[in-house]
């Protein structure tokens, strides 16, 4: 428990850094403030990027729009699939068996094809949302449909029907709740899904434009200075990691903590 | 042969996240050739002592100090633990049904356990153990009844013949024929192994214990629940009648064949049976839950739907479950409180406040007074039983149909709950009580047995003298 909550502790921290980050930023992340390249130290804490901006302004300023699009991206995908997850493993009939179909076709095409598909097509953003959207949510949908199918002939469920709940209501109150570990771990791995997509697709150019700042796009411009000055690669390429690592360490604790801890 | 010790457990103690003590320091010693019974009142931390000694404690508990040694060897907790656990100890746990995977037929549930055991033992494991291995050997956990699936369970901790045998509960979802089975193996096998048992049979503990540790509360031996029948509050109106119920399992025979029943308001009928024969069936048929394929339900002498969403919310309100495994019955998600407030608001239209009040009586009544606040994975098997009983109390029913709800309770809260559900007869509350259990079932007015598919109605207000001569190869209707 206590592990826990350090985990939640150091991904709500390094989450809000990376929003409001820019406020915090000791200089202005556009504008030149030293030579090319500076080393660590010399101009500012974390030296200059090719262009002789402040890096660790860069990097404070630039995390929020990559992790506040891969929020909203993991929220539509585990939404969308805890939706037809609790419909398909509570209903036998038409409509969540083709649900089911429809969840396997979009699994069977890969994901970074739509997610490169949609970026030719749109705004980066939108692109990520998508790609996460229809790669994430089929998988949510399996395991929230197979956990809703043990989950409906457990004793409190009976106990709901036999005082009278209904459908709707049972799923709501019953049977999600009961899941909640379960679906925060879920959403904690399609987050970090998200953020894998929107910096590869910056990575690649499809993302935030320059002059923007952009831990992906960070990485990709200050990679030929990295000889001269590492911290302009390693600092966001740290703090991607430090985001991803946080959100699959809090989805992990998450998911243990409604185990009932049976000794099988 | 060996003069080393067996098992020493060296003052071990468990602790939660908060530092709270949830097992004090406690030791004990288990030589070869012996069987060692713990008891004491539910939620005094017996299972807990079990997974404390195999370093199988569920998240947020911790073995705070103490050492287990096996042969004077310290058992080192994470991998050394494991692989002790794996070779040389067979578990049998309280939640039988959920410690078998759902996905594996028997045979291959059996061959899991410690010591690998070939298909000539594993056979030989279910006959002694009075199970029909031909029978059982493909079917998989959801087909098994409660008693079958811990006699299973019970088989996958002996069947490699594992030096140390630890058993929580064995014994609860058992009848009297099948008990004495359970007995004749741990006296055939004593010589081989040391065994822990927890038990809150006093009758069976005597039998096969060579010492009784009781863990935590005050020694007390109170008087035999079987101590006198009720008076007659009975009245002759027929509150619950099923006349000629066929149910069946999909992929098998019917198990019930024309049952016929009439329970009468105030009555405490108790049905005994054969494990496996349709006990559990009955009960989900006549709540609706497993709708029988013909026969005839009447509730007050009016029709009683067979299927529960066809009930009205009157008929859905006067007849309660309590459900034989405690382990599932509560939503992990919410207090014990909120559980039992929720009914009484659903199914009463109690206020909110009105069914926080009611809950906590009734939970009270049930002797868990201040429960209220206790997620049900800070709860016993035997405490969640309790709660379970005071949800279906909380719907204020006419009828109460309880599958083996003393099974998991220590004698004195046995004792507490059957005092409670006889205040509850003498105002007009009829129960149909299924159980294993002699001393619980001299308590009814009446009562019934199942078999071949039938009940056969005992004479009212005696206990059936014949239950010895049952003998556990009575035929079961296919």
């Amino acid at each position: 428990m206590s592990r826990f909550l350090a985990a939640t502790g150091v991904l709500g921290a390094v989450v809000a850094l990376a929003v409001l980050g820019g406020h915090v930023a000791p200089r202005d992340p556009s504008a030149v403030v030293g030579p090319p390249y500076s080393a660590p130290g010399e101009t500012g804490l974390l030296g200059t990027d090719g262009l002789g901006r402040d890096v660790l302004s860069r990097v404070l300023a630039g995390g929020s729009d990559l992790v506040l699009v891969s929020l909203l991206a993991a929220l539509a995908a585990t939404t969308i699939g805890v939706a037809g997850g609790l419909l398909t493993g509570w209903s036998d009939g038409w409509t969540a068996r083709s649900l089911i179909s429809a969840a396997d076709v979009l699994l069977a095409v890969p994901q970074l094809l739509i997610a490169l598909v949609a970026a030719v097509a749109m705004p980066g953003p939108a692109a990520v949302v998508i790609a996460t959207v229809c790669g994430g949510s089929p998988l949510t949908l399996r395991v929230v449909r197979d956990a809703t199918r043990l989950t409906r002939g457990a004793g409190f469920v009976e106990a709901a029907r036999c005082r009278g709940e209904r459908g709707p209501v049972l799923l709501t109150r019953e049977v999600l709740p009961s899941l909640t570990g379960l679906v925060t771990a879920d959403a904690g791995m399609r987050f970090v899904m998200a953020i894998q997509l929107a910096s590869a697709l910056s990575l690649l150019g499809f993302g935030a434009q320059p002059p923007e700042a952009d831990w992906a796009l960070m990485i990709r411009e200050n990679l030929p200075g990295s000889g001269l000055n590492a911290a302009g690669v390693l600092a966001p390429a740290l703090v991607l990691a430090a985001v991803a690592g946080a959100a699959a360490a809090t989805a992990a604790h998450a998911g243990r903590r409604t185990n009932t801890g049976r000794l099988a | 042969m060996n003069d080393a010790p067996g098992l020493t457990v060296d003052g071990i103690a468990v602790h939660d996240t908060a530092g709270n003590v949830v097992l004090p320091a406690t030791s004990l010693r288990v030589d070869r050739g012996e069987i060692v019974a713990i008891t004491g009142p539910s939620g005094c931390g017996k299972s807990t002592l079990l997974r404390a000694i195999l370093d199988a404690l569920p998240d947020g508990l911790t073995r705070a100090e103490g050492a287990v040694s096996w042969r004077s060897e310290t058992v080192h907790s994470g991998r050394p633990a494991r692989r002790w656990r794996r070779h040389t100890v067979g578990f049998l746990g309280q939640d039988p049904a959920g410690a078998l995977n759902p996905a594996h037929p028997v045979h291959r549930l059996v061959a899991e356990g410690p010591g690998a055991p070939g298909p000539f033992a594993i056979r030989s494991a279910l006959e002694r153990l009075g199970l029909d291995a031909d029978e059982l050997w493909r079917r998989r956990p959801g087909q098994l009844s409660g008693g079958q699936a811990q006699r299973v369970a019970f088989a996958r901790a002996m069947a490699g013949d594992p030096e140390l045998l630890i058993l929580d509960e064995p014994t609860s979802a058992l009848d009297t024929g099948t008990l004495g089975l359970v007995v004749d193996l741990l006296a055939a096998r004593r010589a081989r192994c040391a065994t822990i048992v927890v038990s809150h049979d006093r009758a069976f503990t005597g039998r096969v214990a060579d010492r009784v540790l009781r863990l935590g509360g005050h020694d007390r031996s109170p008087g035999s629940p079987g101590s006198g029948s009720r008076g007659g509050t009975v009245s002759g109106d027929a509150v619950l009648s099923a006349s000629r119920l066929v149910v069946g399992h999909p992929g098998r025979g019917p198990v019930l064949e024309g049952t016929s029943l009439d329970l009468c308001r105030g009555e405490l009928a108790v049905v005994l049976g054969e494990s496996g024969g349709g006990k559990t069936t009955l009960l989900r048929a006549l709540a609706g839950l497993h709708p029988a394929a013909s026969g005839e339900l009447r509730l007050d002498g009016g029709h009683l739907p067979a299927r529960l969403g066809e009930r009205t919310r009157r008929q859905l309100r006067a007849v309660q479950l309590i459900a034989q495994n405690p382990a599932d019955a509560l939503n992990p998600a919410y207090r014990a409180g909120t559980s039992v407030a929720r009914t009484a608001r659903v199914a009463r239209g109690l206020s909110r406040s009105a069914a926080r009040a009611h809950a906590s009586e009734l939970l009270t009544a049930v002797g868990l007074p201040g429960a209220d606040r206790h997620f049900p994975r800070e709860l016993s098997g035997g405490q969640r039983q309790r709660v379970a009983i005071a949800r279906a109390l909380a719907a204020g029913p006419d009828v109460l149909l309880a599958d083996e709800i003393t099974s998991a309770l220590d004698e004195e809260a046995v004792l507490g709950v059957l005092g409670l559900l006889d205040d509850l007869c003498g105002n007009g509350l009829a129960v149909l009580l299924v159980t294993h259990d002699r001393d619980v079932a001299a308590r009814a007015d009446r009562t019934l047995r199942l078999r071949g598919g039938r009940l056969d109605a005992g004479p009212g207000n005696t206990t059936d003298r014949s239950e010895d001569t049952v003998a556990a190869h009575d035929t079961i209707a296919p």
